[in-house]
């Protein structure tokens, strides 16, 4: 058993210890290790598009996880109160938006948009006082869209299944003691459902970061992280990648041992107020 | 202005619901509508769409059933594979682990999810290409053997893609599971093996459930593993989609393909569904 | 990095006072006002929403910070365009494709930011039909000389008395053979297909590319590379659908699996096939004796691009003698332009695979514009692939 654990982990962490690996290498190709070198580092750090295309995911991947946190829970909480119908409606909606498949929602989306804008532009332009009218086109807002799209339906879920088991007569109890609806979301429900949003946060904003082949579709001029690194595989991969890609690792490390130590420190999920 | 407590509990529950109806229907209704309508049109001239109505796109269909059937195999293979490593992981993890560890070593499951999946495929092609392991096969007297651009290395790709995926949720049954019922199987018996069939499996099914759907539903539409390790030769219905769009220019075809995979999708959603309420009774299994 | 660890530390309001004032005087760049003031990472985020919000300060004319050029794999010399940011200020992205009918797809589908890209001599006439392409403004590619190319080359940049594009370079469309692992001497594509189904079991390869794929299978049955003849293209599938098994890879960026040799032989353009056989003398690259294809690269500037100035700017940077003499050495294509040729060492002009003798050249066929619209042939491709 203790033997196969370890090669399983070993499975998962050889290709990481390579890319690690490679980032400290002194020449240019994966096949020659001509001795070590944080020379890729600074070439990464300088690389302006490899750095814009960071940037660019982790806007993208903020604001549509932001969004589908804000969107989803009210969303979740919204549903408690449709009719039956309605929440059917939206509950199939939802699955669709998590089950159909990253490549297909890239395309519908391409296609759906392609046709769209093509009406827009013209109405827009026509309507525009002056002559240079602004232009829908792909770029940030439809990779945030796309993106939005399966984190909202991912946050919904995970919020609703929270929300399920709190108790309603805490709410009521709440509500007798005279606190308005809005003061019983902010003290009473939003604290309790808090590790849900924000847990639904985090998932979201790491399909989006990691996300290639929607923003495939749908990026138009604009680079993301793993477009830039698909184009550069095509292109050779110099270890600047590799250097990103443990930067990248190292950050989400110190993420989850500070959110950890956060955790301990904290008393009690209960408001003070 | 007056409004009845009726009225004001509609207003509210809208704006709680809009911003997500309206994200559902413009990004996800009506890019679905849109395919829809050009999977019954034609490839213009030079590429792209044109409008028509014909089902042509539909009866071309098995021109690409190479593809669809690879698609079909592999997925479900390749989560039952993903299943194979997973669950003596995860029962390790949940069951043997010494506590102390437990945490440390379920977070380092999940860790490998924060680096790119494209870069950690980019290391199987150096590790699995000429200069790589077939560099060490040859050392021990197995000269020339292919490793990329095979089956298997997509097969292999797909495990590690993955595997943290299928991990997970048998984790979670198996960290619910009431060690008192082990504790009285045996006090009953029962072999420990008795006991992990009777006991331990039937209880972990829905984790893996959960697991095998949640892999074979995102593989049906995987692209980037057979294309990176595939080397063109394995293809994945999802590769045939994006060189219709982004090769031959075919959006009317495309989007038929694209419809019924999303059809295919939603079928096999629903039998795995009806199974699992049969299989479990009145049990809810959440797929995701 | 020159910068010290002070640039990170947060600025006081009073800094932050004293520093912009400082700019609005012009006593400091803003490059540097941005630097202190942390301020850079909130301005690239910031000008790129805003278009002109920040284009105050202009390297060069008016030429911007960046570009991108979309061009096929191993096609540059790096340094290149190190050279060029160096000259102008302008940094420049390289996307690799490879093939045209990618290429169109993306500018098909709109938006895909390229400023310079470079088109092979068939599609040329179609990007202009399809109003995908800007006519050149001669004015500002004064580097270009028209006397000194040969039109043999160069005719297709030209539609309708309109120039669309310049020449990059001319080439070959052949074979790429590592002889250590090939021991059967081959020399055409018919023998190409018998070796990589036989000797060459799982170690050939074929372009991810319609035309050079479905062009050199037509060629070793003994049809037009250019074929649309549906009875000629349906022998072409045949054979290219009993090849696929046999087949080490479809793709074309082959110069990484023949490097490391897991492949062994593969359809190889005349600048990948010098650059292997310089590095790896054992790779051979061979012309097809029953045909094959000969092309010319052009460079041409998308209707569509964001920085039309910078595109220009690239261009006429290569199109200078001095510039594209070491783009030749380093990428191993034939020039088009006498006074490049001139300017060429003489180890490159007798190298016989960058510039064959002209009997081997007879056979070879241009690209002919309708292979990039044929449907059949798109979808002949798309099958295969899927087969």
């Amino acid at each position: 058993m203790r033997a196969f654990i370890t090669a399983v982990y070993l499975f998962l962490y050889a290709p990481i210890a390579l890319v690690v690996l490679l980032s400290f290498n002194a020449g240019r190709n994966a096949s020659d290790f001509t001795g070590f070198s944080t020379a890729w580092y600074g070439k990464a750090l300088s690389n302006t598009f490899l750095m814009q295309a960071l940037e660019n995911s982790l806007m993208v991947a903020f604001i549509s996880a932001g969004l589908a946190a804000i969107y989803g829970t009210m969303a979740a909480m919204g549903l408690e109160r449709l009719g039956k119908r309605g929440r059917m409606l939206f509950d199939g909606l939802l699955a669709a938006a998590i089950v159909v498949p990253g490549v297909v929602i890239g395309i519908a989306t391409l296609v759906a948009l392609v046709q769209l804008f093509a009406l827009l532009n013209p109405i827009v332009a026509a309507l525009w006082p002056t002559d240079s009218p602004p232009q829908f086109g792909f770029g940030y807002g439809s990779i945030i869209a796309a993106h939005g799209l399966f984190s909202m339906a991912l946050v919904t879920m995970i919020v609703r299944a929270r929300i399920a088991t709190l108790g309603r007569d805490i709410v009521e109890a709440s509500a007798d003691l005279y606190a308005t609806p809005f003061n019983t979301f902010r003290l009473i429900v939003l604290p309790q459902i808090f590790p849900a949003i924000l847990s639904g946060f985090l998932l979201a904003f790491t399909f989006s970061f990691d996300d290639f082949i929607i923003a495939f579709f749908v990026c138009g001029s604009k680079t993301t992280l793993p477009i830039y690194i698909f184009a550069s595989v095509r292109r050779g991969v110099t270890p600047e990648i590799n250097a990103i890609a443990t930067l990248v690792l190292t950050a989400s490390l110190l993420l989850i041992l500070l959110s950890r130590f956060l955790m301990r420190d904290r008393p009690s999920p209960v408001p003070s107020e | 202005m007056a409004m009845t407590i009726a009225t004001r509990k509609r207003l509210v529950t809208a704006l709680l619901i809009g911003p997500s109806a309206a994200w559902l229907s413009l990004f996800l209704v009506l890019p679905f509508i849109a395919i829809l309508v050009f999977s019954v049109g034609e490839r213009a001239p030079e590429g792209g769409y044109q409008a028509a109505f014909t089902f042509a796109q539909f009866m071309n269909l098995p021109a690409r059933a190479t593809a669809f059937w690879n698609t079909m195999i592999l997925a479900p293979v390749g989560a039952f594979f993903c299943l194979l490593v997973a669950y003596p992981t995860a029962y390790y993890l949940a069951i043997k682990a010494p506590a102390r560890y437990r945490m440390l070593l379920v977070s380092l499951v999940v860790v490998p999810f924060w680096t790119s999946l494209l870069v950690r495929t980019y290391a199987w092609i150096f590790i699995l290409g000429a200069r790589g392991l077939p560099n060490l096969l040859a050392l021990i007297g197995l000269p020339d053997v292919r490793l990329l651009n095979t089956p298997g290395a997509v097969l292999l790709g797909i495990v590690y893609g993955y595997l943290p995926l299928m991990i997970m949720p048998i984790y979670v049954s198996l960290e619910k599971l009431d060690c008192r019922l082990l504790e009285a199987s045996a006090d009953l018996g029962a072999s420990p093996v008795r006991s992990f069939f009777n006991v331990t499996l039937p209880l972990s099914l829905p984790g893996v459930a959960t697991g095998v759907a949640l892999v074979t539903i995102l593989l049906l539409g995987e692209y980037l593993i057979p294309q990176l390790l595939g080397g063109g030769k394995v293809f994945f219905i999802g590769n045939a989609l994006v060189d219709l769009f982004l090769q031959s220019r075919n959006w009317p075809y495309g989007s038929a393909i694209a419809v019924t995979l999303v059809s295919v999708v939603v079928l096999i959603i629903t039998l795995a569904m009806r199974l699992a309420w049969r299989f479990a009774g009145t049990r809810q299994v959440d797929l995701v | 990095m020159s910068k010290s660890y002070k640039d990170n530390l947060p600025i006081t309001a009073s800094a932050l006072t004293d520093e912009f004032m400082r700019f609005k005087r012009g006593s400091v760049t803003r490059r540097h006002f941005l630097g202190v003031t942390g301020l850079g990472l909130a301005a690239s985020v910031m000008s790129r929403g805003l278009p002109g919000a920040f284009n105050a300060e202009a390297f060069a004319g008016n030429l911007g910070t960046q570009m991108s050029l979309a061009t096929w794999p191993n096609y540059h010399d790096p340094a290149t365009f190190e050279n060029f940011t160096k000259a102008t200020g302008v940094a420049v992205e390289v996307n690799v494709f490879g093939s045209n009918e990618e290429m169109l797809a993306k500018l098909q589908a709109g938006g895909t930011g390229w400023d310079l890209f470079v088109p092979t001599n068939y599609t040329i006439s179609t990007y202009a039909k399809l109003k995908l392409i800007d006519p050149l403004d001669m004015s500002k590619l004064s580097a270009f000389s028209a006397a000194t190319e040969s039109p043999r080359f160069t005719h297709e940049g030209t539609v309708d008395g309109v120039t669309y594009a310049l020449p990059k370079n001319w080439g070959t469309t052949g074979m790429s053979i590592n002889t250590a692992k090939v021991k059967t001497p081959i020399s055409s594509w018919k023998q190409y297909f018998e070796v990589a189904m036989t000797e060459a079991d799982g170690r050939a390869m074929v372009h991810d590319y319609q035309l050079t794929t479905i062009g050199s299978a037509l060629v070793s049955l003994g049809y037009s590379f250019n074929s649309i003849k549906s009875d000629e293209l349906a022998k072409a599938e045949e054979l290219l659908i009993k090849l696929k098994p046999h087949l080490y890879g479809i793709n074309s960026d082959y110069q990484p699996a023949m490097r490391s040799t897991d492949a062994w032989m593969t359809m190889c353009w005349t600048n990948d096939g010098a650059q292997l056989a310089r590095d790896m003398p054992e790779i051979i690259y061979v012309l097809g004796k029953d045909g094959g294809e000969i092309w010319t690269d052009f460079y041409a500037i998308p209707k569509s691009a964001a920085n039309k100035p910078a595109g220009y700017a690239l261009l006429n940077y290569l199109m200078t003698p001095e510039n594209a003499v070491k783009e030749h050495i380093a990428n191993g294509a034939p020039t088009t332009d006498s006074r490049v040729l001139a300017m060429l060492p003489a180890d490159v002009t007798s190298n016989k695979i960058v510039y064959p003798d002209e009997a081997a050249l007879t056979p070879l066929e241009f690209g002919a514009a309708i292979t990039l619209t044929d449907p059949n042939r798109a979808e002949l491709m798309a099958r295969f692939k899927a087969a």
